[in-house]
């Protein structure tokens, strides 16, 4: 008698237990047909993990590229503003006939929301900054042989390099939230005032811990982890008038409750 | 592969050259057309294989391609960087598919059938010749909806059965049989 399929599927597989295993491979020696068999589809699995990848039409793309011209959240907008350049104005997204029927605060919103999103790949790359960089000793080398034993030197320039991009998406972020500071009613103005205020105040004692003792791991973690929270608060806050300006109760309070947990 | 859950798969070349998936998509996120354009470059290969092989069909591949490829658009924003790019592509590339294969098949009103196990196979003759990678794709292009979707993700893309069965929504028993039939099915074809 064959063995069932069930369980000649489970050996080609290799995922029966031993005792199992060798009953059917005691009959797959003694059975051609099954032999047959058990040979056919474990040469099937061994070929389909061998094919390889399929070049799409050249026309493909240019299909992409043209619809995502027409995305209204274009990757195509301009890149990052740099710190020096303090022009952030509020210019309106690419008008297309889509958003013919949009109303100002519809225009406006996909920009914020773009600015959320570039605001957390400044964040990203900072992170990879220090994850990926040889900023703390001991971490695991990059690719060339001469940067295995990081300096004093190179440790600040990364510090440095970290501490910019956090600080661009910081610029970024204050300038969406102070230009629209009026959409917050006044309570809760003061609420992330206040909150800015403490993460501000642990900015400086951070940098003050660091100028101390530079080669201090913890004082250059706790720097990165203070630029990170007020970060995360300013995404909040502009998260917040969003949430405000398109009348999502629910979604203001949530943020409105963690606000004031000091999450 | 699939011990850490991570699909297999092949890196295309890309313009970016030594840039990492990483850093090129912390490039994108910020508003980098050309790194999206080299993010395309370095997965669309792998990616419309996928999709040509989960809808059996190249003409309908090119159009999941370019949904894909919006969906990407649309979603960065979201990447947390929690996983590798490739890896967040290849799953939204799946469940893009996916997505468009269960939309057709209730159009279509097809029902795939499950794996009677108490039947017992027909054995076909012994084939001769090794399979030719050309001959399988075109025989799983001809599978029916289900068993092919089962056969991509398991025994190409080398995903588990609890993770197919995850994929597909799926119970991991009828994975495991529609993977058999999908693979008995191929033989008997590579066989005609």
């Amino acid at each position: 008698m064959h063995p069932s399929n069930s369980e000649l599927n489970e050996y080609v597989e290799g995922s029966l237990s031993p005792i199992e295993r060798q009953t059917i491979q005691q009959h797959v020696e003694a059975c051609a047909a099954c032999r047959s068999l058990v040979v056919d589809l474990q040469e099937l699995r061994r070929v389909a993990a061998t094919l390889e990848a399929r070049e799409p039409p050249p026309a493909v793309w240019s299909r992409i590229e043209a619809a995502v011209q027409r995305e209204p959240s274009s990757l195509a907008r301009p890149r990052l503003p740099e710190p020096s350049r303090p022009t952030f104005a509020r210019q309106p997204p690419a008008v297309d006939a889509s958003d013919e029927n949009r109303s100002p605060n519809e225009t406006y919103r996909p920009y914020t929301l773009w600015w959320l999103s570039a605001a957390a790949a400044v964040l990203l790359a900072a992170v990879l900054i220090v994850r990926t960089g040889y900023f703390w000793p001991g971490r695991a080398a990059p690719s060339t042989a001469a940067d295995e034993t990081p300096t004093a030197q190179s440790i600040e320039a990364e510090l440095a390099l970290a501490e910019q991009h956090y600080q661009k998406a910081i610029s970024g972020l204050e300038q969406i939230a102070t230009a629209e500071k009026g959409a917050l009613d006044p309570g809760t103005a003061a609420t992330l005032q206040k909150n800015l205020s403490v993460v501000d105040q642990a900015i400086s004692e951070s940098r003050a811990a660091l100028r101390a003792q530079p080669d201090s791991e913890p004082a250059q973690q706790s720097l990165l982890d203070t630029f990170k929270a007020k970060v995360s608060l300013l995404q909040d806050t502009v998260a917040l008038i969003n949430e405000l300006r398109n009348g999502n109760e629910a979604g203001t309070a949530q943020i409105l409750s963690d606000l004031k947990k000091g999450k | 592969m699939t011990s850490s859950g991570q699909p297999r798969g092949s890196t295309a070349p890309s313009k970016s050259g030594t840039v990492s998936d990483a850093e090129l998509a912390a490039r994108c996120q910020a508003g980098d057309a050309e790194a999206f354009a080299d993010l395309y470059r370095r997965h669309a290969g792998r990616l419309f294989a996928l999709a040509c092989r989960l809808a059996g069909s190249a003409d309908v591949a090119e159009d999941l391609l370019q949904e894909i490829f919006l969906q990407v658009h649309r979603k960065l924003g979201s990447f947390k960087g929690d996983a590798a790019i490739g890896t967040w592509l290849h799953r939204l590339a799946i469940n893009c598919c996916l997505d468009f294969v269960r939309s057709r098949r209730a159009k279509e009103r097809k029902v795939t059938q499950t794996l009677d196990d108490a039947s017992s196979f027909v054995p076909t003759a012994p084939r001769e010749t090794l399979i030719a990678r050309i001959d399988l794709e075109r025989a799983i292009a001809r599978l029916p909806d289900g068993y092919r979707e089962a056969f991509v993700l398991h025994d190409v893309e080398g995903f588990d059965h609890k993770e197919v069965a995850r994929l597909m929504g799926i119970a991991e028993g009828t994975s495991k049989s529609q993977v058999f039939k999908a693979r008995l099915k191929l033989r008997a074809m590579l066989a005609e």
